[in-house]
C-alpha cells in the first residue's frame, strides 16, 4: 500500500508541528518549555527536509538534516547552559522575569 | 618728469600733522615748554613745506607734461548706481589748482614758521597748530578736488576752521564781559551758511541738468549743451540752457559773497579778526577768502556762457556784469570803509575785503587771469601786512610790558589795546626790519610801481578800460581810496612821535617772526613780474603768448585751464580778452592815483592826531559815516533775528514738530517698535520657537509611543522576528508568483 500517504500529509504535519512550536515559544512561559518549543519548530523542519528528499528521489534534504540535527545539538548545549546561569541568578525559569530590555 | 603720483602726500602731509597736534601733541608739553613747542610748530610747519614741495613738484610735472591737466585718482566717495551719482575723490592737477596750491602751501609755510614766534607761550600752542594744518588741508582738498562736490568739502572745511580759529580764545571777554571771540567765530560761521546755502543749490542744479559734478564733464556738457540750444527739463517745466546757469551762476555768486566777504555778506570778515594774527593773515587774506575767486575763475565757463548768450538775471543783468559790478562796488565801499578804523587789523581787513573786491570785479569781467594774477600777489603783500602788523602788535605789548613792569602797580591801564594806531606812532625807529617790510606790503598794496601790486591792480584797470568803463570809475575810486588809507595807516603805525609809552618803548620782534616777512616783502618786491605786459603791440605780435617768454608767464600758464580761452578762439564764446599790451594811460593814472592817495594822507595826518585822545581829522566828514554805515547794524537787527527765526522754526515746528515727533517717534519709531514687536512674540517666540519645541515634543511623544513596543519579554520579540519572517516569506512569495 505504498504512497497512499502522499507528501501533502507530510506538509501538513510540518506545519501543525511548526505551529504547535511557535505558539509555544509566543504563549508559554517556562523557559524550558520554550526551548522544547524551538526544537520542535527545527524538527518540523527537519521532517519537510526529509519529506522532500524521499518525494523527489534525492538526498540533499537528508544531508542537510544531519546538518540541522548537529547545530540543533550544539545551540541546545549552549542553550542549556544559559538557561542554568539564568536560574542561578534568578531562581526563576520564567521568561517573564527576564526583562531587562523593557523601554 | 613725472610726479604726479606723488599728488596724495599733498593732502597726507597736513592730516599727518593735524593727526599729530590733535592726538599726541601735547604730551611733548609734559616734559617741558619749549620742547613742546619745538615738536608741535616745527613738525606742523615741515608738514606744510613738505606739501609745498609736492606742490613744486606737480607744478614741475606740469611744466614737462606741456601743462596737460592731470586727474590723479584717491577713491571712491559715494556711488549711488540707481541715480547715477558718481563722486571720485580725485586730485585734478591743471594749471590753475597747482597755482593755488603752491600760493597755499608756499605762503602758508611762511605763516606756519611766523606762528610758531607768535603763538609763543601759549597755552593751547599744539591745538592752534592743529587746526592750522586742518585749514591747510581743507584749502587744498578745495582746490584740487576734480569735482564741485570735493571743492565744498574743503569749502565746508576751511569755513569749519575759521570758525574754530577765529574762535580760538573763545574764553576771553571784553571789557563789556561779551565773549566776543566766540561770537566772531559765530558771526563767520552763521554768514557763510548763507553763502553755502548757495553753492549746495548751484550744486543740485548742476547735477540736475548734466548728472555728475566733475568740473571737466559739466565744462565740456555745457558747451555741447549751449551749441545744440538743448533744453533743460524740469518734470512739467523747461528752461534754457543759460536761464540754468544764470541761476547756477547766480547761487555761486552768494557763496562767493559770503565766502570772500562781499557785499551784502562781508560783515563777517572784520570781526574775524579776533582770532590770532597768523589767522589773519593765512586764512582771512592770503588764502581762505580767495576760494570764492577760486570758484568764479574755476567756473568760468559758465560765467562765459550766459554772458555769451545774453540771459539775464530776472531780466535785469547778466550774472557776470552781476559779479563784476559786487566786486566793484565792494572794492569801494570797503576801501572807505577803511578810512574810518582805528584798529590796525581791522584796517587791513577792510583792505582785504576791498582788494576782494578788485578780485572778483575781475573775474566778473572775464579777466581771470588778472584775477588769479591780484589773488597772488594779494597773497604775498597782504600777509606780509598781515604778520608785519602782528609783529607791531607784538612789539606794542612787549613795550607796555616794559612800561608796567618799571612802574609797579602805577597807573595800571587795563584798557590798553595793542592794536589801536592812535597809541602807536614812530614805531619805525623802534622796529626797524619790520618797519621797511611793512612799508614794501604797504606800497605794493597801494599800487606803488614796481611792486607786485602795480602790475596786478593794473591789469586789472586795464581791463576795465577796454571793456567795462563804470567798472573802472569804481575801482579807480577804490584804488585810491586804498592809497588813502595806507597813507594814513603808515603816519600813524610808524611816523612821527610815539604817542604813548608803549610805542616809545616798543621791541622788534624775534628773528622767527621777521624772517618770514623778509621773504615775503621779496615777493612782493617780485611778484609783479609773473605776468608782466608786452610793452608795445609790435612786441606782442612778435611773442604772442610765447610759453617761455617772460611776459606774461602767468597768462601763458593759466590759460591751459580757463577753458573760455580756447572757446574763445574757436568762437563759441565771446569774452572780453584781456588786452596783453602795457597801457601808460591806464598805469599812468594809476600811479597817479596812488601817489594822490599817500599825498593826501600825508596832508591830512600829518600832524594829527597830536595825542591818542585826539578825535581823528576825518571825524566831522561825511567819509567817516562810511565806517559807522548800518550794515552790520542791519545785519545784527535783520539779517541775525529772521536767521533765528527761521532756524527756530526749522527747529521747533519742522524738526521737533514734526521731524522727530512725527516722522520719526510716529513714523520710524513706532513702526519700528511694532515691526520688532511682531518679530519678537510672534516670529520668534511663536514660530522658530515652536519650531524648535515642537520638534522636540514631537520627538518625545513619539519616543513615548515607541517605548511600549519595548516591553522586554522575549515573547514579544520573538513575535516580532515571527511576523517579520511571515512578512518576508508572504512578499517572496508573491514576488515569486
Amino acid at each position: 500500500m505504498p504512497n497512499t500517504v502522499t507528501i501533502d500529509w507530510y506538509i501538513a504535519l510540518s506545519a501543525i508541528l511548526f505551529t504547535i512550536g511557535a505558539l509555544g515559544v509566543l504563549l508559554r512561559r517556562n523557559i524550558l518549555i520554550l526551548f522544547m518549543s524551538v526544537e520542535l519548530m527545527l524538527n518540523s523542519a527537519n521532517l519537510l527536509f526529509v519529506a522532500f528528499a524521499r518525494y523527489r528521489g534525492v538526498l540533499d534534504g537528508q544531508v542537510l538534516v544531519f546538518f540541522v540535527i548537529t547545530v540543533a545539538a550544539a545551540e541546545v548545549a549552549v542553550g542549556l547552559a544559559l538557561i542554568v546561569a539564568i536560574f542561578r541568578t534568578k531562581h526563576s525559569t520564567n521568561i517573564d522575569d527576564i526583562n531587562l530590555l523593557k523601554g | 618728469m613725472n610726479l604726479f603720483a606723488l599728488a596724495p602726500l599733498l593732502l597726507l602731509l597736513p592730516a599727518a600733522g593735524f593727526l599729530f597736534n590733535a592726538l599726541i601733541g601735547g604730551r611733548f608739553f609734559e616734559s617741558s615748554r619749549k620742547t613742546g613747542e619745538r615738536w608741535s610748530g616745527w613738525l606742523a610747519t615741515s608738514m606744510v613745506i613738505g606739501a609745498f614741495l609736492v606742490a613744486v613738484a606737480l607744478f614741475v610735472s606740469l611744466l614737462t607734461n606741456d601743462f596737460h591737466l592731470e586727474i590723479v585718482p584717491l577713491m571712491t566717495w559715494i556711488d549711488i548706481p540707481s541715480a547715477g551719482f558718481l563722486v571720485d575723490w580725485a586730485i585734478q592737477v591743471d594749471t590753475l589748482s597747482v597755482t593755488m596750491m603752491l600760493v597755499v602751501t608756499g605762503v602758508g609755510a611762511l605763516i606756519h614758521i611766523y606762528a610758531i614766534g607768535y603763538m609763543h607761550g601759549d597755552p593751547d600752542f599744539n591745538r592752534f597748530f592743529a587746526y592750522f594744518n586742518l585749514f591747510i588741508l581743507f584749502m587744498l582738498v578745495l582746490v584740487s578736488g576734480n569735482s564741485y562736490l570735493m571743492m565744498f568739502v574743503g569749502w565746508e572745511g576751511v569755513g569749519l576752521c575759521s570758525y574754530l580759529l577765529i574762535s580760538f580764545w573763545w574764553d576771553r571777554l571784553d571789557k563789556n564781559g561779551v565773549p566776543a571771540n566766540a561770537n566772531a567765530g559765530r558771526k563767520a560761521m552763521v554768514v557763510n551758511r548763507i553763502g553755502d546755502f548757495g553753492v549746495i543749490l548751484a550744486m543740485i542744479l548742476l547735477f540736475w541738468t548734466f548728472g555728475t559734478l566733475n568740473y571737466e564733464p559739466i565744462f565740456t556738457h555745457a558747451v555741447e549743451f549751449f551749441e545744440a540750444n538743448r533744453m533743460v527739463e524740469f518734470g512739467a517745466f523747461q528752461a534754457s540752457l543759460p536761464t540754468v546757469l544764470t541761476a547756477v551762476t547766480a547761487l555761486f555768486l552768494l557763496g562767493v559773497a559770503g565766502k570772500s566777504a562781499q557785499i551784502p555778506l562781508y560783515v563777517w570778515l572784520p570781526d574775524a579778526m579776533a582770532g590770532p594774527t597768523p589767522v589773519s593773515a593765512l586764512i582771512h587774506a592770503a588764502t581762505m577768502v580767495t576760494a570764492g575767486v577760486y570758484l568764479l575763475v574755476r567756473s568760468n565757463v559758465l560765467y562765459e556762457i550766459v554772458r555769451t548768450s545774453g540771459a539775464q538775471l530776472l531780466g535785469l543783468i547778466s550774472t557776470p556784469d552781476l559779479v563784476a559790478y559786487v566786486g566793484a562796488f565792494t572794492a569801494l565801499l570797503a576801501g572807505l570803509i577803511a578810512f574810518s578804523q582805528n584798529d590796525i587789523k581791522k584796517v587791513l581787513a577792510y583792505s582785504t575785503i576791498s582788494q576782494l573786491g578788485f578780485m572778483v570785479a575781475a573775474a566778473g569781467m572775464g579777466a581771470y587771469v588778472a584775477a588769479m594774477f591780484h589773488l597772488i600777489t594779494h597773497a604775498f603783500f597782504k600777509a606780509l601786512l598781515f604778520m608785519g602788523s602782528g609783529s607791531v602788535i607784538h612789539g606794542m605789548e612787549h613795550g607796555y610790558h616794559h612800561v608796567m613792569h618799571g612802574h609797579e602797580g602805577d597807573h595800571h591801564d587795563d584798557d590798553f589795546d595793542p592794536q589801536d594806531m592812535r597809541t602807536m606812532g614812530g614805531l619805525r625807529n623802534r622796529m626797524r626790519t619790520t618797519y621797511i617790510v611793512y612799508m614794501v606790503g604797504a606800497l605794493a598794496l597801494a599800487g606803488v610801481f614796481p611792486l607786485a601790486g602795480f602790475w596786478s591792480k593794473d591789469e586789472i584797470l586795464l581791463h576795465a578800460q577796454t571793456h567795462e568803463l563804470p567798472i573802472l570809475i569804481l575801482l579807480a575810486i577804490a584804488a585810491f581810496a586804498t592809497a588813502f588809507y595806507v597813507g594814513r595807516q603808515l603816519l600813524m603805525v610808524f611816523f612821527r612821535e610815539p604817542r604813548s609809552e608803549a610805542a616809545a618803548h616798543a621791541e622788534e620782534s624775534p628773528a622767527l617772526m621777521t624772517r618770514p616777512l623778509i621773504v615775503l616783502a621779496v615777493l612782493t618786491v617780485l611778484g609783479g613780474f609773473l605776468n608782466i605786459p608786452y610793452f608795445t603791440a609790435a612786441a606782442a605780435e612778435r611773442f604772442h603768448l610765447h610759453p617761455h617768454s617772460i611776459w606774461l608767464m602767468l597768462e601763458a600758464w593759466e590759460e591751459h585751464s580757463i577753458h573760455s580761452f580756447e572757446l574763445l578762439e574757436e568762437s563759441v564764446l565771446g569774452l572780453p580778452k584781456t588786452p596783453v599790451v602795457f597801457s601808460p594811460v591806464v598805469a599812468g593814472m594809476s600811479m597817479f592815483l596812488a601817489l594822490l592817495g599817500l599825498g593826501v594822507a600825508w596832508l591830512i595826518y600829518r600832524n594829527k592826531p597830536e595825542t591818542a585822545e585826539d578825535p581823528d581829522p576825518l571825524q566831522r566828514t561825511p567819509i567817516w559815516w562810511f565806517g559807522v554805515l548800518p550794515l552790520n547794524t542791519l545785519y545784527m537787527k535783520g539779517l541775525v533775528p529772521t536767521f533765528n527765526r527761521f532756524a527756530e522754526w526749522l527747529a521747533f515746528p519742522v524738526e521737533w514738530g514734526f521731524w522727530h515727533d512725527f516722522v520719526h517717534e510716529r513714523l520710524i519709531r513706532d513702526s519700528f517698535v511694532t515691526a520688532s514687536e511682531f518679530t519678537a512674540n510672534v516670529i520668534d517666540q511663536q514660530g522658530v520657537d515652536g519650531l524648535v519645541n515642537g520638534t522636540a515634543s514631537l520627538t518625545k511623544r513619539i519616543a513615548g509611543g515607541l517605548r511600549l513596543t519595548e516591553t522586554g519579554y522575549a515573547r514579544t520579540y520573538a513575535l516580532g522576528v515571527f511576523l517579520g519572517t511571515v512578512a518576508l516569506l508572504v512578499y517572496f512569495l508573491m514576488a515569486a508568483n
